[in-house]
């Protein structure tokens, strides 16, 4: 495991994500309510570049005829076939244990460092 | 699908899940109804389901036409003989043949022509034959309100094990507007049957999602489509998170389409269940869970061995249910089922049913 600094915490501001690359791998980079998540760049359905998708909320688990949002700005949607997974931990909203690569993320001294 | 067809060898309980009771006209139900229905039904029978779709093999089994008269299904000896005695059935499920009436114009009067059908099986079949016959209790699903009521009228017999009602409908059965329907039959404990029924008549849609076909081939071909479009429906509005302890039997829609349906609506779950947030499990979950079908018009692939994979794709040993639709033209002989492994047979042919309808 090595540590890869790949921005600054300025250039990722809330709500932001960034895509960069480390040692030749695609990662997206996204700034949730202040916490840093790194997820790859592939979708595990499809290698589809998941971290290119919408990001927003969600509709939560409701009774039937019932909308509860929720979620809000956490959900990324894949770009392809729509599946939605839980950026702060990776996770696949139809199924916990379906989830993306994800990756360490550290604040030092102003700078993200990703474990990969 | 190794062992051979020969109806001789099978020596099991046969519950039969789908067998058409009929009037010998229309008339026999005047002593159920009051004025002005009883006239209105004297002077112009039932006017549904005739939209010119005429079956050129016939409509019902030609051999069990009664000999005094009367459409095949109208006469209960010669029903018993034919079913119980020459096709080995113990327990015959009367689905009868007036759920079309769930799409008739004027639901005053298809109420009343219904809740007559439902008294006159019970003092007609149901009380004179005890020991082979359990009845349904027909509703008309275009008025929920009144089909709960219908529900609650004869939820509590003991010999009438389910609710029919025609897959045919204005909407689909999803829908909010149903659910009293589905509150009724959860209170009672009954699951509900679907059958195909006066499909593009009365205020029904056309009889496929690209309008009226020319033969009843095309119109026979195409029911499945109304059962898929049922099934989508139920699953996605949440009925099976609302009324957990609702089942429902899909009669006569056939088998072989559903894994794809199965398989469709969970790739789509995985991409769309913020359209639906109410469902919380796969789709496919809720079908194996809560839906039954029933095997007759059985597809009947050029390798029979096809057959029993589509049964292992759908938990068939779990969800199918065995049905001739004695007496209609594509009556399914109980031998239909007689390839099929042991473990398979022992539950289509009864212990599916034996749980559902506590027979």
């Amino acid at each position: 495991m090595a540590r890869h600094v790949v921005a600054t915490a300025v250039e990722i501001p809330p709500g932001a994500r960034r895509i960069v690359e480390v040692d030749g791998r695609s990662v997206g980079i996204f700034n949730v309510n202040g916490h840093y998540y790194a997820l790859k760049n592939s979708c595990i359905h499809n290698q589809a570049p998941v971290c290119l998708g919408k990001l927003g909320g969600t509709l939560l688990p409701s009774a039937p005829g019932e909308y509860r949002p929720g979620m809000a700005g956490q959900v990324l949607r894949c770009p392809w076939h729509g599946w939605e997974f839980d950026v702060t931990n990776g996770r696949s909203l139809f199924n916990p244990n379906v989830k993306l690569v994800s990756y360490p993320v550290t604040l030092q001294d102003g700078q993200i460092v990703v474990e990969i | 699908m190794r062992e051979t067809a020969n109806s001789s060898r099978i020596q099991t309980r046969i519950i039969d899940v789908d067998v058409h009771h009929t009037v010998r006209d229309w008339t026999e139900l005047q002593p159920y109804l009051a004025e002005p229905w009883r006239s209105r039904i004297i002077q112009s029978g039932s006017h549904v389901g005739g939209l010119g779709y005429l079956s050129s093999a016939g409509h019902r089994r030609h051999d069990a036409q009664p000999a005094a008269g009367g459409p095949a299904g109208s006469d209960p000896a010669l029903l018993l003989q034919q079913l119980v005695v020459e096709n080995g059935v113990n327990v015959a499920l009367l689905t009868g043949e007036i759920y079309g009436w769930n799409v008739h114009p004027n639901t005053a009067y298809a109420n009343a022509v219904i809740s007559a059908w439902n008294d006159w099986t019970v003092d007609q079949w149901l009380a004179p034959y005890p020991e082979h016959l359990r009845g349904c209790i027909a509703i008309n699903a275009n008025d929920p309100e009144a089909a709960a009521a219908e529900i609650d009228r004869l939820g509590s017999r003991t010999d009438m094990v389910m609710v029919i009602m025609g897959a045919t409908s204005r909407m689909p059965y999803g829908q909010k507007f149903y659910h009293p329907i589905y509150e009724a039959a959860v209170r009672h404990n009954l699951p509900i049957g679907m059958h195909p029924a006066a499909a593009g008549t009365g205020v029904a849609h056309a009889v496929t999602a690209v309008g009226y076909p020319t033969t009843f081939f095309e119109y026979h071909t195409g029911l499945p489509t109304i059962f898929q479009a049922q099934l989508i429906s139920l699953i996605c509005e949440g009925v099976f998170e609302k009324f957990p302890s609702l089942r429902w039997i899909f009669i006569e829609g056939g088998v072989s389409w559903l894994p794809q349906v199965m398989w469709r609506m969970d790739k789509n779950y995985k991409g769309l269940r913020a359209d639906t947030p109410w469902v919380k499990r796969l789709p496919s979950e809720y079908i194996r869970e809560h839906c039954f079908f029933t095997t007759q018009p059985i597809e009947e692939p050029p390798n029979p061995d096809w057959l029993l994979q589509i049964f292992e794709m759908i938990d068939g040993q779990k969800i199918l249910l065995y049905a001739s639709d004695y007496p209609h033209w594509d009556f399914d002989a109980r031998h239909v089922m007689a390839r099929l492994p042991e473990a398979y047979r022992r539950k289509i042919y009864h212990e599916n049913a034996e749980r559902l309808f506590n027979l």
